[in-house]
């Protein structure tokens, strides 16, 4: 049983690594420094797996081993890849950009194992039906839950099927207007534009009082450091307003005194 | 009454006494968003060229931060009481710590050091899609690398569609794309998100 389905996941993965090698993302490239001797590896890996699997599905034992010793080679690729080059693809499976991480190191074992199994084991057509298709989901669910290429094929779809049937986890909204949304306000306002040459800092601190929403700024004007002020209503944001309605005020940090005419646009 | 309140009571009566300016503009963002985006052009020729620094935080001297640059270089970035400090919120210079990472934006000094206006700890700005959604926190894919978004109640915020800010994420959908604005948790690897923009 072992045979067909480790003969299916080769051909697959050798099908792929001979039409599509996914050379610039490789790991290899850091071994062998060229995207085209890269290419050629992949391709050559490619048929070998093709190879392989041909073997597997007719049932030789020599297969088996070779199958097997593919698995420990793809082992010693995983731990130098993920020593080298940690952010490169593993390029095992598909074109996909798929990080060295635990399930890649899972599944290369699992060829080792299966390679194995199907040397010693019984030629895969002559066991019973039902033993063949219990042994045949069980492989197909370890591969995909191995596999982080495929998660897009059933982990999101079944995310999704849990956040239907159990609701959305996340709330409607907190109460209150975040202060993000009134900076955000400002910052599409004429009073931000009339004060652009003088604010230097980003948001230093804001308040709420009756109604208002204060936002305060450090900046430089006439070459004193100076203090200013925004006050907008709390609850406006640029959902509900077009035309912001800001007050602006200018204070000489080392006077405390607010300093008036400094705004281009005031009037 | 403590000084700081004071000093926010004068300020609430000064600012409620200012200039009232009606009106819209696209100049945009001083902000940590803006940390991203190209140099701000002013408007005003007569004001302070400013001076970039990012890199990683070596040692943090009184009110001086030495940083390790990504390029190689060293730079020296002073922090004064009107510096903004961005650690996932506006916060104050006592958040900083040494291993953070940091943006700054400030006035270069004639001895080298750069006087910073803004400081913005640990930013991070990744487009992900979202690949699992729970109460506290957010699966995220970035480039096929696991990325976990923690969500904080009362700053994790979020724009649909271009609209405004809202706490409410309830419209976060797995398999969207939203570009991700927050603090990387040196620690454990993980980003605190502060916003959240969701194109569709």
């Amino acid at each position: 049983m072992a045979g067909l389905l480790l003969g299916v996941l080769l051909g697959w993965t050798g099908w792929l690594k001979l039409t599509a090698p996914a050379a610039e993302s490789s790991a290899l490239v850091e071994l062998l420094h060229d995207t085209r001797l890269v290419r050629r590896a992949l391709r050559t890996l490619g048929a070998v797996e093709l190879a392989v699997a041909a073997g597997l599905l007719g049932g030789l034992a020599a297969a088996g081993w070779a199958a097997a010793a593919l698995g420990v080679g793809f082992l010693g690729y995983l731990a130098w890849a993920r020593a080298v080059a940690p952010d490169a693809s593993c390029g095992c499976a598909s074109a996909r950009h798929t990080p060295v991480t635990a399930r890649s190191f899972g599944r290369a074992g699992l060829v080792v194992l299966a390679g194995s199994w199907a040397a010693v084991g019984r030629p895969w057509w002559t066991v019973e039906p039902l033993a063949a298709a219990v042994t045949a989901a069980a492989g197909l669910a370890l591969v995909l839950a191995l596999s982080a290429d495929l998660d897009h094929l059933w982990l999101l779809p079944l995310r999704r099927a849990r956040l239907r049937l159990l609701g959305h986890p996340l709330s409607t909204s907190d109460g209150g207007n975040p202060v993000a949304a009134s900076v955000q306000l400002l910052e599409s306002s004429l009073a931000w534009e009339s004060a652009a040459g003088v604010v230097r800092s980003a948001l230093l601190e804001s308040w709420d009082d009756a109604g208002w929403r204060f936002l305060r700024f450090a900046g430089v004007a006439a070459g004193r450091p100076v203090t200013v002020v925004f006050a907008l209503a709390a609850e406006s944001t640029v959902d509900t307003v077009t035309d912001p309605v800001v007050r602006v005020t200018v204070v000489d940090d080392e006077r405390q005194e607010v300093v008036g005419d400094l705004l281009p646009l005031v009037r | 009454m403590s000084a700081p309140m004071d000093r926010r009571r004068f300020l609430t009566g000064a600012a409620l006494g200012g200039a009232t300016i009606v009106g819209a503009s696209a100049l945009g963002a001083l902000d940590a968003e803006a940390a991203y985006a190209s140099t701000r052009s002013t408007l005003d020729p007569g004001v302070i060229e400013s001076a970039f620094a990012e890199g990683r935080i070596g040692a943090i001297q009184g009110a001086l931060l030495v940083v390790a640059g990504s390029w190689g270089e060293t730079h020296k970035v002073q922090l004064t009481n009107a510096t903004s400090v961005w650690k996932l919120r506006p916060t104050s210079a006592k958040e900083i710590e040494i291993g953070d990472g940091m943006y700054g934006r400030g006035v270069r000094m004639p001895d080298g050091t750069i006087a910073a206006d803004a400081v913005w700890v640990n930013i991070v700005n990744l487009e992900c899609t979202v690949a699992g959604i729970a109460a506290d926190r957010l699966q995220l894919a970035h480039d096929k690398h696991a990325v976990l978004g923690r969500l904080i109640a009362g700053t994790t915020v979020a724009s649909y569609n271009g609209g405004a800010l809202t706490s409410d994420l309830s419209r976060l959908k797995i398999g969207q794309a939203v570009r991700v604005l927050g603090a990387w948790r040196p620690a454990d690897d993980s980003v605190d998100v502060a916003q959240l923009t969701v194109a569709a």
